[in-house]
């Protein structure tokens, strides 16, 4: 699962549906069985593909996603970028690329900060069945 | 005429494989090509999201970001986890993609409401008296029924689709490509759609041996 991945979902349980907690949800607590493994796979650079996600992100949550996963580097607003091939956008699009595009949650798993349920993400692919008593 | 992506990967056993509805699907999404670059391929425009609902072999959202629009984010869901990673792989061997992530789910459970800008659904539609149920597919670990049987009318998936579409569709730019067989009723699922506020276009049909296949587009404007 990509970084990015992380800020397009959020708890399935029906009652978090309405409750500001059930987004993002948190990789601040990995269970033993499944521990938390990321990898870097390589994605080919565009800064405009990066530049045209931009206003799609929820920068909070990203900034907490980054954080729980190891990244404390972004900037606390979302950036403005009027142009993606000035030089002094270079840098900060680069290392979006490759936190957002190139950053694979190989496994682990994400908890809703309202209900505490844990989604599990194995073999990079996010589970969010739910069990039977949870299903309505 | 744009190639159809390959599945060499494809384990038929486990994971529906591509046929005529598939197909018809890669031909609509192909003739919607003008439409869809007008709607989404604009200046200072975010890039799209394209959600594809029960992706099986991944054939469709491959086509679509090979052929249509490159440059778009990609979701795939499936609740079969053969498909889940079958999917990817047939991403892979047709050249990738910048962003696809599969989601293990049923159908858009997890995802942000309001989020999709196109959403594609080549449902379960065949009538049958049975629904598949999960727990019979953990037990058996087969999932190949989720993929082909909707209910009395073949439309139990496509309903619960049809009702919630506005919660998952961008509401501005937002369009679904779904499919329909004629027993369906499709005509009379658009009128009762238009109803309800809803743009519904037929986009095509086609003969696929015994069954009348054919895509609907609905918008909110």
């Amino acid at each position: 699962m990509k970084l990015l991945t992380a800020n397009f979902v959020q708890c399935t349980v029906k009652a978090c549906g309405s409750s500001p907690d059930c987004f993002p949800l948190h990789f601040d607590q990995q269970s033993p069985d499944i521990p938390l493994e990321l990898a870097h796979e390589d994605v080919d650079y565009s800064p405009e593909f990066i530049y045209n996600i931009l206003p799609r992100i929820e920068w909070t949550a990203l900034l907490t996603t980054a954080r729980e996963l190891g990244n404390a580097q972004l900037p606390e607003k979302k950036p403005e970028i009027e142009n993606p091939h000035a030089p002094e956008n270079e840098q900060l699009l680069k290392d979006l690329h490759t936190l957002l595009l190139e950053t694979q949650v190989i496994q682990g798993s994400m908890r809703c900060a309202n209900c505490g349920h844990i989604y599990f993400i194995r073999d990079s692919i996010p589970n969010f069945l739910l069990p039977g008593h949870l299903v309505q | 005429m744009f190639p159809t992506p390959s599945t060499t990967k494809l384990d038929r056993e486990r994971v529906y494989e591509p046929a005529e509805d598939s197909f018809l699907f890669l031909d609509l999404l192909q003739e919607e090509l003008p439409f869809l670059q007008t709607r989404f391929v604009t200046a200072n425009s975010p890039a799209p999201l394209v959600v594809e609902l029960g992706l099986g072999s991944g054939i469709v959202t491959t086509f679509f970001h090979k052929n249509i629009l490159p440059d778009a984010l990609f979701i795939g869901t499936d609740i079969n986890p053969y498909a889940c990673h079958i999917s990817k792989e047939t991403s892979k061997e047709n050249g990738n993609t910048r962003y696809f992530d599969v989601l293990r789910t049923n159908l858009w459970d997890g995802l942000r409401p309001g989020l999709v800008d196109i959403l594609l659904f080549n449902p379960p539609y065949v009538p049958d008296v049975v629904l598949p149920s999960i727990e019979n597919a953990v037990k058996t670990d087969d999932w190949l029924d989720f993929a082909l049987l909707g209910g009395p009318d073949g439309m139990q998936v496509t309903s619960v689709v049809l009702d919630r579409l506005a919660e998952i569709l961008n509401p501005v730019r937002g369009v679904a490509y779904i499919l329909f067989c004629r027993r369906n009723r499709p005509f009379e699922v658009a009128k009762s759609m238009r109803n309800r506020g809803w743009v519904v276009d037929m986009v095509d049909e086609r003969k696929a041996g015994w069954e009348v296949l054919s895509v609907w587009k609905f918008t909110k404007s």
